[in-house]
């Protein structure tokens, strides 16, 4: 363990970071092992978010400086750990809305938290989700939505889990800023979130915390 | 810059917005109650206790295109049919101003130049889904000292090109600082412009653009003689302005590229946002004095609680809006702050402005009671009512959360009735009583 790696990430010092990493790996650390070291400081980061002292700028900036290191130090690129998973999560944003910073957010914080998550992007159409769900079976599907248009998309995006005959084998959360307890009930979905807390929180009460 | 004793800028557009000078009326009854309207507005953002509420939309979309109904395609290609919704919509509901007939652009604008900042509705997305803004680095975290040095250079040979695949020939022009006399300049321009039959393909999608945009504007002029002069309708929405930081993060770097700079060149976006500064403030003016009206509106994006902290907010967002709206207001110009997000813990912000000058739009996850607290006395607020609640919930819902708006945010003045966000999905029997309550509380107290 480099305590010098850990303060790099925490205190956001991107450049530091990258290097101390660079520096481990050439002088013969596993390369698993440093992306292991970056996720545990990115937990603090994690944890401090939770908690409220830390923002999204602290947690993007986090996210960033991790993606520098993994590029440095595995260039091609590592599997993700399902070993010690809590569980999975596929996400992505309804149809017919493009927006991307609140499920990116989501989709970070449960990486974090320990989840496997396959995030399909934003725009997402019914039947990508229903693919992604017969390829990953996941425990927990996020819905996101900015727009009040999104209410429609996340009932149809259900109502199609339904059809495909997944509904059962699936917790549905929705979240985005319009979202509420009318919003998900009209929707169908297990439950809804307004902020990322929310979200984390939904997915440790289904998957008893990954236990 | 104002003198003494002379009357400013603001005032002479406060009178002539109030007046209607720019509207036929159908009649006499018409021009009094636009009058009654516009001042009502103008009041209550002063603060004055006038006993009403006003009713006010942010925006209406979709809501006013079930009244034909009309896809968002069709409203940004068929702006007859655009023209019926609105008329349609604002008819049969109760409102003292409108809004959302310019934030339906003109479909050809983007399209005869592929801008790829936008989804459209028809091309990328359903006809019935909203246009969406696309965010992305368009501005290159090397190039803030490019920016700084020569702004309208990067603007047309780097920012336009990336916007647009039609715009990219522009990148082949020399700077035009280059451009000294017959002799040094001149020739570079025109042997740039011969050599790329592509410069000149790019004026002419910039035509086109603009004539779509001819065609909107003219539609944009008869909306409002309608709504205006026939329906007695204030148009809310006038000249806009932009806080430097969100334009930065909204259109240039993108939130992940401006998150990195904060931490990575703090001082160069600081610089980049006072270069920005006293441009946004003129473009606001200007807009004021181009349009006659008096409310210069500023959309705000990144500020809110949870996407940055306290220290954040005022190390690099507060500073160059808090001076945009300083100097709108010396002018004597108000401000619609159009807060986006929940903004509970950067209102009391708005406190080191001088009283009664802006109008700020809360959003439903901002607590309004807390803001009505916070800002009593400084500054009118408006909105909250949840666009989830309109869309989901019963009439009684929506009639008991508004009489707690009316009731609360509404004593002693200050307050308007509006709902959280651009309204697409709502129950119109929903959004009517949301209009009732405000009117039946204006007449109670008065």
């Amino acid at each position: 363990m480099s305590q010098e790696l850990t303060d790099a990430i925490v205190n956001l010092r991107m450049d530091d970071a990258v290097t101390l990493a660079q520096r481990m790996v050439a002088d013969g650390a596993d390369p698993l092992a440093v992306i292991a070291e970056s996720g545990e400081a990115m937990r603090v980061i994690g944890r401090r978010f939770a908690d409220g002292e830390a923002f999204i700028p602290e947690l993007i900036m986090g996210g960033e400086i991790m993606k520098a290191i993994s590029q440095e130090v595995m260039p091609q690129g590592g599997g993700p750990d399902t070993e010690s998973s809590k569980g999975t999560v596929v996400i992505g944003t309804v149809h017919g809305d493009i927006h991307d910073i609140g499920k990116d957010i989501v989709a970070l914080m449960l990486q974090i938290s320990g989840y496997t998550v396959h995030d399909l992007g934003t725009d997402v159409p019914v039947e990508d989700f229903v693919t992604a769900i017969k390829e990953h079976d996941p425990d927990i599907v996020g819905l996101s939505g900015l727009l009040t248009l999104a209410f429609d998309a996340m009932k149809s995006t259900v109502d199609g889990i339904a059809a495909a005959g997944r509904r059962d084998t699936v917790r549905i959360m929705i979240g985005g800023a319009p979202v509420d307890e009318n919003v998900r009930a009209y929707t169908g979905a297990d439950g809804w979130g307004g902020d990322v807390g929310a979200a984390i929180k939904l997915a440790d009460e289904w998957t008893d915390g990954g236990a | 810059m104002q003198h003494e004793g002379e009357e400013k800028l603001g005032d002479r557009l406060i009178a002539s917005w109030v007046s209607g000078a720019h509207l036929h009326f159908a009649s006499n009854d018409v021009r009094q109650r636009y009058q009654a309207r516009a001042q009502l507005i103008v009041d209550t953002i002063r603060l004055r206790d006038t006993g009403k509420i006003p009713v006010i939309p942010a925006a209406t979309q979709k809501f006013a295109f079930d009244y034909v109904p009309v896809t968002f395609r069709e409203a940004m290609t068929e702006f007859d049919k655009a023209f019926d919704a609105y008329v349609r919509q604002y008819e049969d509901t109760d409102f003292d101003a409108y809004t959302g007939p310019e934030f339906i652009f003109p479909a050809g604008m983007f399209e005869a130049l592929a801008w790829n900042r936008v989804r459209l509705p028809g091309v990328h997305l359903p006809d019935d889904k909203s246009f969406q803004f696309v965010e992305a680095e368009y501005m290159k975290a090397e190039e803030y000292d490019e920016y700084l040095d020569d702004p309208s250079d990067w603007i047309l040979r780097k920012y336009l090109p990336r916007l647009s695949p039609k715009l990219e020939p522009l990148a082949q022009l020399p700077p035009l600082r280059n451009m000294v006399a017959f002799f040094q300049g001149l020739p570079d321009l025109v042997l740039a412009a011969a050599e790329n039959p592509g410069v000149v393909d790019a004026m002419k999608a910039l035509q086109a653009s603009g004539e779509a945009v001819q065609e909107w504007f003219d539609y944009l002029g008869r909306i409002d003689q309608e709504l205006g002069g026939r329906l007695a309708l204030p148009h809310l929405l006038g000249p806009m302005a932009h806080a430097p930081f969100d334009i930065i993060s909204n259109y240039y770097r993108g939130w992940r590229g401006t998150i990195v700079d904060m931490y990575s060149r703090p001082e160069k976006m600081k610089a980049l946002m006072e270069r920005l500064l006293p441009w946004q403030l003129q473009y606001g003016m200007d807009g004021a004095k181009a349009q006659g009206h008096p409310i210069v509106t500023v959309y705000l994006y990144k500020g809110a609680d949870g996407l940055m902290s306290e220290e954040q907010y005022e190390e690099f967002y507060w500073p160059t809006l808090k001076k945009l709206i300083l100097g709108l207001v010396e002018e004597g110009l108000l401000v619609w702050v159009f807060t986006q997000g929940k903004y509970d813990s950067r209102l009391h912000h708005f406190r080191e402005i001088p009283a009664g000058t802006c109008l700020i739009h809360l959003e439903s996850g901002t607590d309004a009671f807390l803001a009505k607290e916070v800002l009593a006395g400084s500054q009118c607020i408006e909105g909250n009512v949840s666009s989830a609640m309109l869309a989901t919930a019963s009439v009684a819902e929506v009639e008991a959360y508004c009489v707690k708006l009316a009731e609360v945010c509404g004593k002693g003045g200050g307050f308007m009735m509006d709902f959280s966000a651009f309204l697409d999905e709502a129950r119109r029997e929903n959004v009517k009583r949301m209009i009732e309550v405000a009117k039946r509380y204006g007449r109670s107290s008065s």
